[in-house]
């Protein structure tokens, strides 16, 4: 297409989702009290550049493209702008993109950092228990992402019924309670994923390596983000520390996978071989 | 043949008059038979609410002697003076229509934007067609009412936001609690406000309230009425553990809950939210409370504020739902078939042309 790649293709529909995220911005200060539909074009827009992207990939490598770091993460945000536009054709709920693109442009920006994208000239067809955790870790990661989204609008809403109640009122966010359970569910749900993930991952291990942990900076990074994350549950669910706090930490927690997943996965010897 | 309207309502009589012109529902049916069988009108909907008596008809004959001959009916219907002319109006197409859709959108309500006259209008409508009083002319204008109605309360900001205390009461439990099914109210000091504030949140699902009051008969009286119960007034604080809201308006000179006194008592709740509404002047409950977690404090102005934004922002939207009801009355009368009386014959004036009988 006009001699794009699809790497360069997707690289435009990471800045149609940038500049959601500007749009985004707007609406945050307008306080979400309109049903948007531009917000919802521009998704729709770089969606359809990101398939065209993501369909080009698979034409010229005849193949699925989900393969490496690059095309799973792709994949991944694809899905994401996928559910958000069936779920905007709800009018009510289309102000979901301005939490919706900050996340896609933040994710996109990853995934077109270098060395994510390898390419090997034969497909690789990866093992099913490796398949099987690689997927389930990466879903771990979607529902920290969505926990983390729903803090934000948690914090948003909270604030706004403390000090700006006129714009409270007048918003359309649910109501902070239902925030915050959405909140500690989708924590919970990503941590019994980021489990299984990791009980394949050290199966896989045991029958590749014969030991069941190994000194790797992913591993140590993994055990650390599931520990911060069953901490955090445990300190809700024996404490009773929910709120604003609650919400600081679960925010808290996905910018740390976020910011240190691709150093740790360049550092680990059997993530990066 | 045209559709026309002749009524009256609270922008034009007092209620001493509505009340005599009002239509009981059971009587309405025999009411539409006789405008049919006096020839007045050949298909007819009647409209009587509190706030409004209107027929809406269809009738062959020229506009303007079907307006009179309506007029002539309502009067005679209930026995009363021909004189009584300016309280009533009578409009034919196409304000007639324009008038029906804005009825039916709450821009002719007392409370602007409300929602009740659609359902109002919709039982008026149902009860001639199953009356079979209705025909093509009122079918058309009717059903494009209720989509028209339907238009303005999702494409304006006519219906958002509350225009009275009890409302945005609700509107900011709704905004904090997942749901109001199950949530206990507390009321401290049996006043006017606070308990019109109780019965609309228990309308909207709250399921138990507690009054008191330093008097406690005072308290037991309103706990009667909203089939609560009533405690004596040193005790309210041993509720704080189970309450979800607290609507508090007694006449106290100072703060009667403050920060060292909620600290404890929050942590008796396990973090679930509180809901603290503060009606009183002087103010019962120390601002400073909010800046807890999990404490959302609303004070009188507080609540005015919101009501005067909602009420500020459904007259800002009037101009645009009004555009809106000119567009889709111009849509029906461009779409009516050939030989109908919807099509327009001559250039129609706008509504604000309110015309009375002379």
């Amino acid at each position: 297409m006009f001699g794009f790649t699809d790497r360069n293709l997707f690289a435009v529909a990471v800045g149609v989702y940038g500049i959601s995220t500007l749009y985004a911005i707007l609406l945050w200060r307008k306080g979400f009290r309109t049903d948007n539909r531009v917000i919802y074009i521009l998704l729709l827009a770089a969606m359809g550049l990101q398939t065209i992207a993501m369909i080009k990939r698979g034409f010229s490598l005849s193949r699925c493209p989900v393969n490496n770091l690059f095309e799973a993460t792709m994949f991944s945000m694809w899905a994401i702008v996928a559910a958000y536009l069936v779920i905007g054709l709800v009018r009510r709920l289309r102000f979901l993109g301005a939490f919706a693109a900050p996340v896609l442009f933040c994710v996109g920006v990853f995934a077109l950092m270098p060395g994510l994208d390898t390419q090997d000239p034969v497909p690789r067809f990866i093992p099913t228990m490796t398949s099987l955790h690689a997927a389930l870790v990466m879903l771990s990661y979607g529902a920290f992402g969505l926990g983390a989204i729903t803090a934000v609008m948690y914090l948003t809403q909270e604030r706004d019924l403390k000090h700006d109640k006129l714009r409270a009122v007048l918003s359309l966010f649910p109501p902070i309670q239902r925030l915050e359970t959405v909140t500690w569910q989708s924590l919970a749900v990503g941590l019994a994923l980021l489990s299984a993930g990791m009980v394949f991952g050290t199966i896989w291990l045991k029958h590749e390596r014969g030991v069941f942990f190994l000194v790797d900076a992913k591993i140590l990074w993994a055990i650390f983000v599931w520990l911060a994350y069953a901490i955090l549950l445990l300190r809700r669910w024996q404490f009773h520390s929910g709120g604003r706090w609650f919400a600081w930490w679960a925010i808290g927690g996905f910018c740390f996978v976020l910011l240190t997943f691709a150093g740790f996965n360049q550092l680990s010897g059997i993530h990066n071989p | 043949m045209a559709v026309v309207v002749v009524g009256l309502s609270h922008n034009t009589a007092p209620v001493a008059i509505r009340e005599r012109l009002s239509f009981a529902e059971a009587a309405i049916p025999s009411a539409l038979a006789r405008l049919r069988a006096q020839s007045l009108a050949e298909e007819s909907v009647i409209l009587s609410t509190c706030n409004r008596v209107e027929i809406y008809a269809a009738a062959p004959r020229d506009p303007q002697r079907t307006l009179a001959a309506l007029r002539d009916f309502l009067l005679s219907y209930h026995g009363l003076d021909p004189n009584l002319t300016p309280e009533l109006y009578g409009w034919h197409e196409p304000q007639s229509l324009e008038h029906l859709f804005r009825v039916a959108s709450g821009l002719d309500s007392m409370m602007l934007g409300e929602t009740e006259i659609l359902g109002q209008l919709k039982r008026a409508y149902a009860l001639a067609l199953e009356h079979h009083h209705t025909g093509r002319q009122l079918n058309r204008a009717f059903q494009r009412a209720f989509n028209v109605a339907k238009q303005i309360r999702t494409e304006t900001s006519i219906q958002r936001g509350s225009i009275s205390v009890g409302s945005v009461v609700v509107d900011l439990a709704e905004k904090i609690f997942s749901s109001l099914s199950g949530r206990a109210v507390l009321v401290i000091g049996a006043g006017d406000i606070s308990g019109k504030t109780a019965r609309a949140l228990l309308s909207r699902g709250a399921s138990e309230v507690i009054v008191t009051n330093r008097s406690f008969d005072r308290a037991a009286e309103l706990a009667a009425e909203l089939e609560g119960k009533a405690i004596p007034f040193d005790d309210w604080v041993g509720e704080f553990g189970r309450i979800d809201i607290a609507v508090s308006s007694t006449s106290a000179p100072h703060y009667i809950l403050d920060r060292p006194r909620l600290e404890p008592l929050m942590r008796l709740r396990r973090q679930r939210p509180l809901l603290l509404i503060d009606i009183a002047v002087p103010r019962d409950i120390d601002p400073d409370v909010n800046q807890m977690d999990d404490v959302f404090l609303y004070n009188i102005d507080d609540l005015q504020t919101i009501t005067e934004a909602a009420l500020r922002q459904r007259r800002e939207e009037i101009a645009l739902c009004n555009e809106l009801i000119r567009g889709r009355v111009q849509g029906l009368l461009d779409t009516a078939p050939e030989n109908s009386a919807l099509r327009p014959t001559t250039p129609r004036p706008r509504l604000d042309n309110r015309t009375t009988f002379p």
